[in-house]
């Protein structure tokens, strides 16, 4: 649910931030440890599609945060980069 | 006299990691005094085992981030002496570890590599004085919820919104975790620290806490060089649930731009307000 989400990130705009998991769906066995771990209603279950997982709400994700990347057996979750973020969010600052 | 463990691995059959944790406790017990718990019986029938884990370092070797054999030694109550997991091992050497069940020519190398450093003696490393001080007790505001308390320090402290701190002192900083982080683990049993001597970037990770729950992984609120890691949470992990903020620091960084970190970091008051939103929404149900 969107209004769970956090609207902003240090004074930025949440939506402004790439920070979200991306799903490896040649290695995702689907087990769903990662959607019951977190608690920010990120993930979404598809049991009818051909991808059964999907990253519904990016923008709930707690930037920086990977923990549920580590529930994941098989590795299928990775994060951008960092450093790149917090460059991106220093100058999305400045400009503000 | 080489070293010897009590080893748990999670000996997960089905998966070429777990068959890997298999072989390194084989090879552990061949090459020295270890004794392996078989987790299986282990689950149904302990008193088999409870003589050699008094005994013994309990060793855990995960095969994969399920972590089967730490969530069973977190049931059990055990205390973990040290912990592996197969496929961080394998990343950390550059193998490519594979779909067979059968351990193959590069797993077997894995496995050799992976015994052999487990059982090096530790080269004896006075670990360098801090020069910084830092004040053993602080003030709090505390967030009651239910029967969970939430202790912030009232002043000198920068957060970062992943529920980590900084406290100044000179040149250098020490960091930890917050109350947040150690409520929601509940019983921290493992400490992994960040190497001494590696640099961290704001946001980078300083080494991970965890429990039968969960992994945390601490993200560190400034940048600079880790000179110090407190090697008494090694031993003693639970000091993060007693007081995260005083004895249970986790590292001390020489600062390389605290300036610019500020710009991202919150105050007392920035962060309670944080703290306190999050503990309505998801703390624990």
């Amino acid at each position: 649910m969107s209004e769970m989400s956090e609207e902003t990130f240090m004074g930025v705009p949440r939506d402004k931030i790439d920070w979200s998991p991306r799903i490896d769906y040649d290695k995702c066995n689907y087990c769903m440890e990662c959607v019951e771990f977190c608690p920010h209603k990120v993930y979404e279950v598809r049991e009818n599609e051909d991808k059964k997982l999907v990253v519904k709400n990016p923008d709930n994700c707690v930037v920086f945060c990977r923990a549920c990347g580590k529930t994941c057996g098989v590795d299928a979750l990775s994060f951008p980069d960092k450093g790149e973020t917090t460059k991106k969010i220093k100058e999305i600052r400045k400009e503000m | 006299m080489s070293k010897s463990f009590a080893v748990l691995p999670c000996n997960g059959l089905d998966k070429c990691a777990g068959c890997i944790s298999r072989e390194i406790a084989l090879k552990l017990a061949e090459k020295s005094e270890s004794e392996i718990i078989c987790p299986v019986l282990y689950r149904v029938a302990d008193a088999r085992y409870n003589k050699i884990i008094q005994e013994k370092h309990l060793l855990v070797i995960d095969g994969c981030q399920t972590r089967c054999a730490s969530k069973l030694a977190s049931e059990k109550g055990l205390k973990v002496a040290q912990k592996i997991t197969v496929t961080e091992e394998a990343k950390n050497r550059g193998v490519d570890i594979g779909e067979p069940l059968k351990p193959g020519e590069k797993e077997l190398e894995l496995v050799e590599m992976v015994a052999a450093a487990l059982l090096k003696q530790p080269e004896v490393e006075n670990a360098p004085e801090s020069k910084a001080i830092f004040p053993e007790h602080f003030d709090y505001e505390v967030y009651k919820k239910d029967k969970f308390k939430f202790r912030v320090p009232k002043e000198g402290f920068y957060f970062n919104e992943n529920d980590c701190w900084a406290y100044v002192s000179g040149k250098t900083a020490r960091v930890g975790v917050g109350d947040y982080v150690q409520q929601s683990l509940s019983d921290i049993m493992f400490f992994t620290p960040p190497t001494v001597g590696t640099d961290v970037e704001q946001f980078g990770e300083l080494g991970t806490v965890e429990s039968g729950k969960a992994v945390f992984e601490v993200v560190s609120p400034v940048s600079g060089k880790v000179i110090a890691i407190n090697e008494e949470l090694s031993s003693a992990p639970e000091l993060i649930n007693m007081n995260p903020y005083e004895k249970a620091w986790i590292a001390e960084i020489e600062l390389t731009d605290l300036e610019s970190d500020k710009e991202l970091l919150l105050d007392f008051e920035g962060y309670f307000k944080v703290l306190k939103r999050k503990v309505d929404e998801f703390h624990v149900k």
